[in-house]
């Protein structure tokens, strides 16, 4: 390990061990669910970061360091998979898929999971804290508004590019075009080999008068 | 050499540049602690930009800590070190922190206190030089920040390899020298021209922070501080710079 990602590797827990006790202060739900895992430890390894992410409880608090000794549970996997361990179902079809390995209490990662879903803010009340009741309204609204427009925005894009693309230039074709483009292949290999059949009948009824003529 | 000389050379250390009387030291550095004690956590965040909290996360991950181990974060001043160990070891370990300096003690005191860090920790007042537990006590020893300003530093070395369990392994973070020519230059730039006044400024004491970078200068480097470790009875000792050097995180292990 270098100097350079020493203190890499540092900043990044760091920086992740704010952020989660910040949103942990801020989550309504509190610390509610820490008591069951207090002083258990789970170990991430992410194929992204390629060093050991070590998230322990310690009472209403979050550890995150690279400490990798005696962990409950150890996952290894990566960002893209940890974000669908969301849904319990899929656990085992992820282990299956090789992108996700657990060894040690699944029943911890389970818990860890559970606290870090049931973390709930409410960003209003927090943003009302810091700028007052009515900008936060306002910004609020705004925000929506400007979220609607966008969508509205990215859909009428995404419209546009389509109809530019399949009918003005025709560089892409669309589905019921391939639907159909199918559909005439299939009925063409019908006939073809109807018309296989044909030939076949034919040849044999040559060659049985070729066999009578000799 | 004379005799004379001799017995003058073994009585005497450096305090920053200057060479005093071993006896003269402690009070001199303990007069420089009760000065910067109240600022020192703002002075620290100042003069290493912050990173002061990367290296000592990296001693914690380094120090393979778990739930019940009892730790030694000697000169722990205003215990940084402390307030991690004691969340990691939990209610079944033990953190003790230990430093010289009663205004640092009562710094790191009130600071843990007001975090709400109370259960596993003990205050204890030590010269490192005689620490004053059993043999065999702790499972990691840790002292950041700290080796340079004491005394007779084999005599702590030797003092923290009694006290430590078979098995234990103790950590010294500390200034040291940088690896490249270059950067020699600009942390030498640094260190004598700014540091001070920014001392000056913000804790109202340059020459306080003028001995620090002089203390620094005169610290062992990389290799002779393993080499007094491999002296004191660690084993399998290494080192790891960070930052290029400017700071080394020496381990031991007493088997």
């Amino acid at each position: 390990m270098t100097n350079t990602t020493a203190m890499y590797q540092q900043f990044i827990c760091a920086v992740l061990e704010t952020v989660i006790n910040k949103a942990l202060a801020l989550s309504l739900n509190g610390s509610k669910g820490l008591q069951s895992i207090n002083q258990k430890c789970l170990v991430v390894y992410l194929s992204e970061l390629g060093f050991p992410l070590s998230l322990m409880i310690c009472e209403d608090k979050v550890l995150v360091t690279s400490l990798n000794e005696h962990p409950d549970c150890v996952i290894n996997t990566s960002i893209k998979t940890l974000l669908a361990l969301k849904q319990d179902m899929q656990i085992t079809e992820l282990i299956k898929q090789d992108k996700l390995d657990i060894s040690g209490d699944l029943k911890v990662a389970q818990q860890f999971a559970q606290f870090f879903e049931k973390l709930d803010i409410d960003w209003q009340t927090e943003l009302a804290k810091h700028i007052g009741d009515i900008p936060t309204f306002k910004l609020t609204q705004l925000g929506k508004k400007l979220s609607r427009k966008l969508n509205f925005a990215a859909k009428q894009i995404e419209a546009d590019s389509t109809e530019w693309l399949v009918h003005e230039k025709r560089l892409v074709v669309s589905n019921s075009e391939v639907s159909s483009f199918n559909l005439q292949v299939s009925d063409l290999d019908v006939r073809t080999e109807a018309l296989t059949q044909k030939l076949t009948r034919i040849t044999q009824l040559i060659n049985n008068a070729k066999d009578i003529c000799e | 050499m004379s005799a004379h000389d001799q017995d003058h050379q073994d009585n005497s250390t450096h305090f920053g540049y200057q060479t005093v009387d071993k006896n003269e030291k402690e009070s001199k550095v303990a007069s420089v602690f009760h000065s910067v004690a109240a600022q020192y956590d703002v002075m620290n965040d100042l003069m290493s930009f912050g990173i002061h909290r990367l290296w000592k996360r990296f001693t914690i991950d380094a120090s393979g800590i778990r739930p019940g181990n009892k730790v030694l974060d000697l000169a722990g001043g205003t215990g940084d070190l402390t307030a991690k160990f004691s969340q990691l070891v939990g209610k079944d370990g033990q953190v003790v922190l230990a430093d010289i300096n009663s205004s640092m003690l009562n710094v790191g005191r009130d600071k843990l206190r007001d975090r709400g860090l109370v259960q596993n920790i003990d205050y204890v007042q030590a010269n490192a030089q005689h620490l004053p537990f059993e043999d065999n006590t702790f499972d990691v020893i840790t002292i950041a920040f700290g080796l340079r300003n004491v005394t007779d530093k084999d005599e702590a070395l030797r003092s923290m390899y009694r006290v430590l369990k078979p098995g234990g392994r103790l950590l010294v973070l500390e200034f040291s020298k940088p690896e490249q020519e270059l950067l020699t230059k600009a942390y030498d730039f640094y260190s004598f021209n700014i540091l001070p006044k920014m001392g000056e400024l913000v804790a109202k004491d340059g020459d306080s922070y003028q001995y620090l970078a002089e203390s620094i200068r005169m610290h062992p480097n990389q290799e002779t501080l393993k080499e007094m470790m491999e002296t004191a009875g660690f084993e399998q000792t290494t080192f790891k710079n960070l930052t290029g050097g400017i700071v080394a995180l020496h381990k031991g292990y007493k088997f």
